[in-house]
């Protein structure tokens, strides 16, 4: 018998393939329908519709506020009783890493940028692909200029890195 | 163009419950914007930044949520009251944008450009900052969120003469 070979009958071998399968990506496939629920959630919440955007600055719809705020309130309490209770996460069975993003320099200057692309763009990267689904052609071009931005950050970093030598930060 | 929107209220609740259950099953925060990095890394393979670090394995969760999101969003339009179908129309933007189709996606890839690299600079998008950040209570996360609505008021309100 060749190695890897099996005498199970092909509906329990393809079944357990699929187990093991399952296992072995588990946290890309629960990543992948998290992002399925996520898009689905921007969606019906309105943040996919560029006018909600407008209309919550210019003070006309406070729609987007309401979301925001129910849920940072709701996932305050959300995690403030998790922490209580040491809850372990399901896909990896050790307990639930709160990591904080740290303060970084250019936190203020980069948030300030991120908050001009907002209002241009009436989009933020969350939303974007499911714009993009939603088969609104503006969110295209705002996912090329998002790739590329985030690209530029790439190459300056690595160039930063590498202290100014060109051929040393692209290889 | 119109998809189907819940009450704020019934939205923020089931994205409150998002976030706490996305920490609940992964273990980790949520976020958008690294993920745009594993593809950078992915689409130039010569950028040393995306092949390095938190960048090493680009087959991760982060990639796969955001692979998941525009599934989430067509799903979300495939049920909407009105049908599927594609537009240019930016709505409310139309008056401020300029007119010409050219110039407005040139105007859309330029705003995205500061969306991602403001994103990069300051570490996180809205999803991670605002609203993650916001519910673990994180300073720095805080700061963040709140120059970006306040940049984003600004900015707004400039561009429609309010």
């Amino acid at each position: 018998m060749k190695r890897g070979q099996h005498h199970l009958p092909l509906l329990q071998g393809g079944s357990l393939t699929f187990m093991n399968f399952v296992h072995a990506y588990r946290i890309n496939i629960l990543g992948l329908l998290m992002g399925v629920l996520f898009g689905f959630l921007m969606s019906r919440a309105g943040a996919t519709t560029f006018d909600f955007h407008a209309k919550m600055f210019l003070f006309e719809d406070f729609q987007l506020m309401e979301v925001i705020g129910t849920a940072v309130i709701i996932a305050i309490i959300g995690v403030f009783i998790m922490k209580k209770l040491h809850v372990n996460a399901i896909a990896t069975g050790t307990e639930v890493d709160f990591v904080k993003k740290p303060y970084q320099q250019g936190l203020i200057a980069g948030a300030f940028l991120f908050g001009v692309g907002w209002a241009m763009t009436a989009a933020c990267p969350g939303t974007i692909p499911a714009m993009i689904a939603e088969g609104k052609i503006g969110a295209v071009f705002s996912l090329i200029g998002l790739l590329l931005g985030t690209l530029a950050y790439g190459i300056l970093q690595s160039f930063i890195a590498n202290n100014g030598s060109y051929s040393a930060a692209l290889k | 163009m119109e998809v189907t929107v819940w009450s704020g209220w019934v939205a923020g609740l089931a994205i409150g419950l998002f976030v706490v259950l996305h920490f609940w099953l992964i273990g980790k925060p949520a976020g958008c914007s690294t993920g745009y990095g594993n593809v950078c890394g992915l689409l130039c393979k010569k950028v040393r930044y995306y092949h390095e670090g938190e960048y090493e394995t680009k087959s991760n969760i982060k990639l796969w949520f955001l692979i998941g999101i525009p599934i989430g969003g067509l799903i979300a339009a495939l049920t909407s009251d009105t049908p599927w179908h594609i537009s240019f129309d930016m709505g409310m933007y139309e008056a401020i944008l300029p007119q010409s189709d050219a110039a407005k996606a040139i105007w859309l890839i330029f705003g995205g450009m500061l969306l991602g690299f403001g994103a990069r600079l300051a570490g996180a998008c809205t999803t991670g900052h605002a609203l993650v950040g916001g519910a673990m209570l994180n300073p720095p996360s805080l700061l963040a969120g709140a120059v970006f609505f306040m940049s984003a008021f600004l900015t707004t309100r400039l561009l429609f003469g309010t």
